[in-house]
Order: structure tokens, then sequence, then C-alpha cells
């Protein structure tokens, strides 16, 4: 509920600031809160954006449905998305895929057991220059190797373990 | 060759406004502020013969007198940083590395047609040009050179960000206004174009960020420099991004029509591993293939156009002798699929089809049959309702009738001949 309430602010926050002419260009933006600060975009997370916009929650959900990287699913709290599109998969992207996926015992999509990763399938992020190329939620990584594409994951994941509370966002 | 677009982004710190100021930043701005009428401006752009390096190549000095001569208000100005064109990486190089060209090819266009609000639409997966780019519209409003009488002028601009959150068709102007609008990302029909009707139905200029790298300069130089640099009838010069098989990949900017093998034999230096070079999509994942033997064509509109395929992005993906074709028109297909908006049958359905027939030949249980059913179902796709659906089908299309001996290979030893 503490959550919701922040989120209430967050929204009548970016209200507040609006460059837009009409409230519901900013479905996306408020879309862009909740998918980086909560683990998936819940109905009631859409219910307080729609509220506050004053638009229809219906109108709110088929953004959040439309575009590939928001959440309404559960998400681990990094998100990897290894690319296999052309350049990418020239250069051995669908073999880095498969590593991670058969190193932690996950489907592209899937969340690891631990709640750390989601293993993404994903288009061209424009980093062709460096392919094979992963993103782990902002941080990129090129010229990838199946090996040391597991590493930077398993590195990701110690750093965890050494925190208090992995699970804090 | 001098650089002229990438021409600040070796500096330490380009992105920051001290070096853009340092190295003659914003002084084009100033200029047109202070010396040039809007009509002025235009004809500058017009003179010039810059075209969109967005894909379409729509001659950019036109659409913005198009914008200027609507009366209705306010008008909005954008920029496209969707970036999403498979294999695409130039316009990530100048927003992460010179935003401010892009800031102030935007204020010199806004100035031109009258635009008094502005936005950058940025593709959701640019987190990092994002920061970069909010830290430089931060530091020109402190600089006085965005916000309300710029400079003791009665001329107002502001430029925001929104970001994309990973739809390719968002790209396409009119599914960008729809998505800025806070709708699905589905094209509109055209006409009205968005210079008359566009963001919220008021007049919007949209132009792709290489397109706005370039303006500054020409202000600064003049249309007679520019006009003078690369094709006659598509001036200028050009990013082209090279990626796939080639030893260095990379952004490389050369004059417009510049030689495909020259820009990978000579500037991306040759195919990985001394391998023969089998394959190239000129112009991103939606430009038909082009064969080994015809790769000495100009890379510009008109000559690639001449040669059946396109320039689009600019982004030359290339295939050696050890790539299947199949397997590359297949990935490119699945891209296509996944992107396409529903909205119209043509598309929703045969990026399906196509998926389904190439993944079966690909598997080996393919019959000589599926590549008629290929073209045909391509040939429908033409009555698309977008530019995405119209060519989402070229490498399909075009590797089909080009190798067409290894589909057959495929389909007689009944797996693909590049798996062991
Ligand atoms: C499916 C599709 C995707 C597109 N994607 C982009 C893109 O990512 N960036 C871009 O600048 N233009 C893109 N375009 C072209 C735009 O519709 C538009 O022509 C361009 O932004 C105009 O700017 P320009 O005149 O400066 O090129 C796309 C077009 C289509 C049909
Ligand atoms: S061609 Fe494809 S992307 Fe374009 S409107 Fe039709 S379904 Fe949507
Ligand atoms: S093809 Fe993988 S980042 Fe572009």
């Amino acid at each position: 509920m503490d959550n919701l309430n922040w989120l209430v602010k967050e929204i009548e926050k970016l209200k507040r600031n609006s460059p837009y002419p009409s409230a519901r260009s900013l479905i996306m933006p408020a879309l862009w809160i909740v998918e980086k600060h909560f683990p998936e975009i819940l109905p009631e997370h859409m219910e307080v954006i729609a509220k506050i916009l004053g638009v229809k929650p219906v109108e709110v959900e088929e953004i959040a449905r439309f575009y590939a990287m928001f959440h309404t699913k559960k998400k681990g709290k990094y998100v990897v998305r290894v690319c296999t599109n052309l350049s990418c998969m020239l250069n051995g992207g669908e073999s880095i895929l498969q590593a991670i996926c058969d190193h932690f015992g996950v489907k592209p999509g899937e969340t690891t057991k631990d709640g750390l990763f989601t293993i993404e399938e994903a288009e061209c992020m424009g980093l062709c220059n460096g392919a094979p190329a992963m993103t782990v939620n902002e941080t990129r990584f090129t010229n990838l190797t199946p090996q040391k594409a597991i590493a930077v994951l398993e590195e990701f994941k110690r750093k965890e373990n050494g925190k208090d509370n992995p699970q804090e966002r | 060759m001098e650089k002229i677009i990438l021409r600040n982004v070796s500096r330490e710190n380009s992105h920051r406004i001290e070096v853009y100021l340092k190295h003659g930043g914003y002084q084009a701005f100033r200029k047109v502020l202070k010396e040039m009428s809007p009509q002025d401006v235009i004809d500058e752009i017009k003179r010039s013969g810059l075209r969109g390096r967005g894909g379409a190549g729509f001659p950019t000095g036109l659409k913005w007198e198009f914008a200027a001569a609507d009366f209705k208000e306010p008008k909005y100005f954008i920029c496209n940083a969707d970036e999403g064109e498979p294999c695409t990486f130039k316009d990530r190089l100048i927003i992460e590395k010179d935003p401010h060209a892009i800031i102030e090819g935007m204020l010199i266009g806004a100035y031109a047609t009258g635009c008094s609000i502005g936005y950058i639409y940025l593709r959701g997966e640019y987190p990092i040009g994002k920061k970069i780019l909010l830290q430089a519209i931060e530091e020109t409003r402190n600089k006085g050179f965005l916000g309300k009488n710029i400079l003791g002028s009665d001329f107002s601009f502001d430029i925001f960000i929104h970001s994309g959150a990973g739809a390719y068709i968002c790209g396409e102007e009119t599914a960008l206004i729809e998505s800025l609008e806070g709708k699905r990302g589905e094209p509109r029909i055209k006409p009205p174009f968005p210079v008359n009707a566009g963001f919220m139905w008021k007049p919007t200029v949209v132009n792709n960020v290489e397109t706005l790298a370039n303006i500054p300069v020409i202000i600064e130089r003049g249309a007679d420099w520019y006009s003078s640099i690369g094709s006659p009838d598509c001036p200028g010069p050009k990013l082209y991004s090279v990626s796939g098989k080639v030893k260095k990949p990379g952004v490389y900017e050369l004059p417009m029509g510049t030689l495909l093998e020259e820009i990978i034999f000579e500037h991306a230096g040759g195919i990985k591993e001394n391998r023969k070079l089998k394959a190239v999509f000129p112009g991103g994942a939606s430009s038909s293939v082009l064969t080994s033997e015809e790769i000495s064509v100009k890379m510009d509109f008109p000559s690639l156009a001449k040669a059946g395929t396109m320039l689009g992005s600019g982004a030359v993906m290339v295939l050696d002798e050890t790539d299947c074709i199949v397997k590359a028109a297949l990935r490119l297909s699945m891209f296509f699929r996944h992107e396409s908006c529903g909205k119209c049958a043509p598309c929703r359905e045969g990026t399906d089809w196509i998926v389904r027939i190439l993944n079966r030949i690909e598997k080996g249980v393919g019959s000589e049959d599926d590549l008629e059913t290929l073209l045909t179902v391509a040939e429908a796709m033409e009555n698309s309702f977008c530019g995405l659906g119209m060519a989402a089908h070229n490498p399909v299309s075009s590797t089909v009738r080009k190798f067409k001996d290894e589909y057959l290979k495929h389909i007689s030893l009944k797996r693909c001949p590049f798996k062991e």
C-alpha cells in the first residue's frame, strides 16, 4: 500500500510538470515509472494512473500490453536482453542465449528461480558494432562469447548475494 | 575525407555544451536568429538538397516549407530518435556523442517553421542516450538557447524527451505521433501528412536525428558548399552503419553515393577471416538483398532504387559464404512478425505465413511449392497499410529470387546445408 501511495505522488508530480497538451500523453511516462520501480505492472498501478490522468483504465492497459518493454508479468531484478537479430545472429547471438538459458535452467522469457534474472530474446539494440550483444537492465555488454556472458551474469549474482537484502529494488 | 556530421564525436566530453560551444556550436542558430528570416532558412535548406536520413529520403527544405505554410497553431517539431531498424546504430552515435547538434538542428528547424514545442521521441532501448540528452537539454536551457524569448528575440521553443518502449513501428512518423499522444503505435492514413495534421492534429515536422545533425553545418558553411558533396541529385555526407561479417563493424561517414564495395572492403576492412562475401542487405532489414556481383553500386537513394533495393537507414548488413541465406531471411521475418502492429491483414497475416514457411524450409521439411507461395504472400503484402508491411517481404522475395538454388538445396537435402 505504501508503494501505491508513493506511485500516486509520482504520477501527480508527473502530471504537474507535464510537457504535453493532453494528459493522455503521460500514460507512457507513467508506465515507465511503474516499470522501473515495480516487478510488474499490475491492474492497481494502471488504475492509479488512469484515475490521476483522467483517462479510461483500458487506455492505460492497452499501452501496457502493446509495448514490448513494459512487463505485465513479474520480471526479475535484472532483465537480461540477448540480441539475436541479424548481426548478432551472424556472430553467435543464438548460442549465447542458449548458453545462458542452459546455465540457469530457464527458457527465453522466463525468470530464474531466485528472482534475479529474466532472460529475454531481444531484437536489435543498436549495439551491432559490438555483436553479439546483450544488456542487463541498462548496462551493455558487447563482443560476447557464451563463457563471457555467463561470467557477467555470475558476477551480478555474486554481488547480489553479498548484499544484505538481495531482493531490494 | 573531412568529417562533417561526425565533426565533434571524437573530442573528449563532446556531449557537453562547453565543448560544443568552443568548437563553434550554436553559432549557426545565432546567425539564423539574427540575420535570417524563416523563409531564408527554408530556402537555404532547399538549395542544399538535403534529403531526410530516416529512410524515406524526403527533401527536408520542402517539408519545412509545407509546415511553415500551414496556419494552424501551435506547431510541433519532433526529432525521430526511435532508431529501430535492425543493424542501424548511427543515430545512437550522434545522440551519445553530439546531442547538441540535434538540439541546434531542432532550434533552427523550429524557427524556420514556426514551431513552439519540440519532442525527441527516443527509443526505449537507449537509456544511456536519454541521460545524455536530458543533460544536454538542461545545459541548453541554462545558456538561454531554449525557453521563452530566446536570446531576447520573440522566438520561444522548448524540447522534451518522450521515451518509447520497444515498438519498431513507432519509428514510422504517424505511428510515432499516435504513440506520443499516448496511444498504441498504429500508423495513420496519409494524407493528411503530419506537416498539416500531425501531433494533436496540428502541423508537425518529423525529422530524423542524422537529418537534424546536418542542419547547423549547412547554415554555417552554406548550401553551395554542402551540395557539392556526394551525389549531385542526393548530396551531402551520409552515415553508414556497417555490421555483420566485416572485420571492422562501425559507423562510417562518407559522401552520399560512395560505392558499397568501397564501404565494405576499404572502410570496414573486408570480410572476417578473409572469407568470401556472399550477400549484403544495403539498407536495413527491409531492403532487398544484393549478391557479391552487385556491390559496385552507389549508396544513395536513387542509385539503390535503380538497383531494385533501397538505401533506407543506410544499415549495411554483410553475410559471408558460411552464412545461410534462408536463416537470415527467416530471422529478419521473425523481426517483422514481432513488430507488425496488427492493424492490417496483409502485414499481420503475411509476416506470420512467411515465418512459418521459412521455418519449415530451414528445418528441411519445405517443398518447392513453398517458394511460389512465399512470392504470392509477398505480393499480397504490397497492399499493406504502411511501409512496414509493404517492405517486410523484401528480404524474403529478393533472396528467393537471387538465391533460389540455396532454397532448393534445403528442400532437396531435407536439411540446412550449413548445419552439420
Ligand atoms: C516501419 C517504419 C519504421 C521507421 N523507423 C524510423 C526510425 O526508426 N527513425 C527514423 O528517423 N525514421 C523512421 N522511419 C521513417 C519515418 O516515417 C519518417 O519518414 C522520418 O522520420 C522522417 O524524417 P526525415 O525526413 O528526416 O528522414 C520509419 C518508417 C517506417 C515505414
Ligand atoms: S503494415 Fe503492418 S505495421 Fe503497418 S499498419 Fe499494417 S499491420 Fe501495422
Ligand atoms: S543486431 Fe544485435 S544489437 Fe543490432
